[in-house]
């Protein structure tokens, strides 16, 4: 028996202790399943408590013979999604945002390669922002597939789609982002051209 | 212009072949399209893992404190108003006999004598009827319909406590086994 099966048993038996334990472990996995999800990180962390605060009064419904990562992050993306949903009806965003609505991040001026650094943070940025266009079930099928590395198989059983279901919304999705990739990429070309030296 | 099948490499990540890696440069060289999807795959990968503020499990013992508090006190008024609606229900339909009692208590004791013994001599008759069906039944019911009866009366209580198991343990969205 391994140390996680040995903590999930013990919280089955009571032990608050061995679920903190838990909760350790796989905050920051839940925790960035939800930021993905919902784009802002108040609501990441509330989301990504209730998560565990579900699968703490669920968990004698888990089954061991299934992954406990699995079964977590299948309760977080049911919720970000249940909550984008019920969100639709009353949106507003608490980002930093500038004068037309764009979000921003200041780059860190300790890291060694500033420009780098920006470019990196950009390009996050970029996908972070695009990851928000997606339907909200394609947006979990993307962060299952991209961040944690999960088979299309294993997507399926966390979201309670076909597999064939979990690979035309995997091809979709993609193709949407490589749309809006090229929107973005247009954009700032045409942004880009008036400050051009006419040399060039 | 053709993507195939460099659209299908991109969107399935599939392991390139050297030759198909030089195909799918020369390819992506003149195609926009294909460009796109290869930089948002490439982005996709390189995303980065997002922590939470220090002390999340801290805050989670705290909400789970709170929660585990809500549910005691709310536990607690379920109780209280259940006891109170009982008490409350039973005194408006114990009222007309507790002003009896209290204004004629011969006459109402006379009558839950009486009521009692009609009671224990209704019970004896019904007790001796049924002893009788049961020596003359089995002469006339086959063993075949009881064997029916009992089944069919075993097959419905397991439908109920399936229903009830099944019910009381309907969890929410994504927290299945």
């Amino acid at each position: 028996m391994n140390e996680e099966t040995a903590w999930v048993t013990q919280a089955q038996q009571g032990s608050d202790e061995a679920f903190t334990k838990l909760v350790e472990t796989y905050q920051t996995p839940v925790y960035n399943l939800c930021y993905r999800m919902l784009g802002e990180p108040d609501l990441a962390e509330d989301a990504a408590q209730e998560t565990f605060l579900r699968a703490y009064q669920h968990l004698h419904r888990y089954d061991q013979k299934r992954p406990f990562a699995t079964w977590l992050l299948s309760i977080a993306a049911h919720y970000c999604i249940d909550r984008l949903r019920r969100r639709k009806f009353s949106m507003f965003s608490m980002d930093a945002e500038d004068d037309e609505g764009n979000t921003f991040e200041l780059p860190d001026p300790d890291s060694p390669d500033p420009e780098a650094e920006t470019v990196q943070g950009q390009t996050r940025d970029r996908i972070q922002s695009m990851l928000k266009d997606l339907d909200d079930t394609d947006r979990a099928a993307v962060i299952m597939r991209y961040w944690y590395d999960y088979s299309e198989a294993e997507i399926a059983a966390s979201l309670r789609l076909t597999v064939s279901a979990v690979k035309s919304r995997l091809h979709r999705a993609r193709k949407e982002l490589a749309g809006l990739w090229q929107e973005e990429e247009t954009r700032i070309e045409t942004e880009r051209r008036p400050y051009e030296s006419p040399a060039f | 212009m053709n993507h195939q099948p460099f659209e299908e490499w991109l969107l399935n990540d599939k392991n390139l072949t050297p030759v198909e890696k030089r195909e799918l440069n020369s390819h992506l060289r003149t195609c926009v399209h294909c460009t796109a999807l290869s930089a948002t795959g490439l982005a996709l990968r390189s995303a980065n893992v997002v922590a939470p503020a220090a002390g999340f499990s801290m805050r989670f013992q705290q909400r789970l404190a709170a929660q585990k508090i809500a549910e005691r006190r709310r536990r607690l008024w379920g109780v209280i108003i259940l006891v109170l609606s009982g008490l409350g229900l039973f005194g408006w339909f114990a009222a007309p006999a507790i002003y009896s009692v209290i204004t004629a208590p011969v006459e109402w004791i006379t009558v839950v004598i009486g009521y009692f013994l009609f009671a224990i001599t209704s019970l004896q008759a019904v007790t001796e009827v049924l002893a009788v069906l049961v020596r003359v039944a089995p002469g006339f019911i086959p063993p075949y319909v009881w064997m029916v009866f009992v089944s069919a009366l075993a097959g419905f209580g397991l439908l109920w406590i399936v229903s009830i198991w099944r019910f009381s343990n309907r969890a929410p969205q994504g927290v299945s086994a």
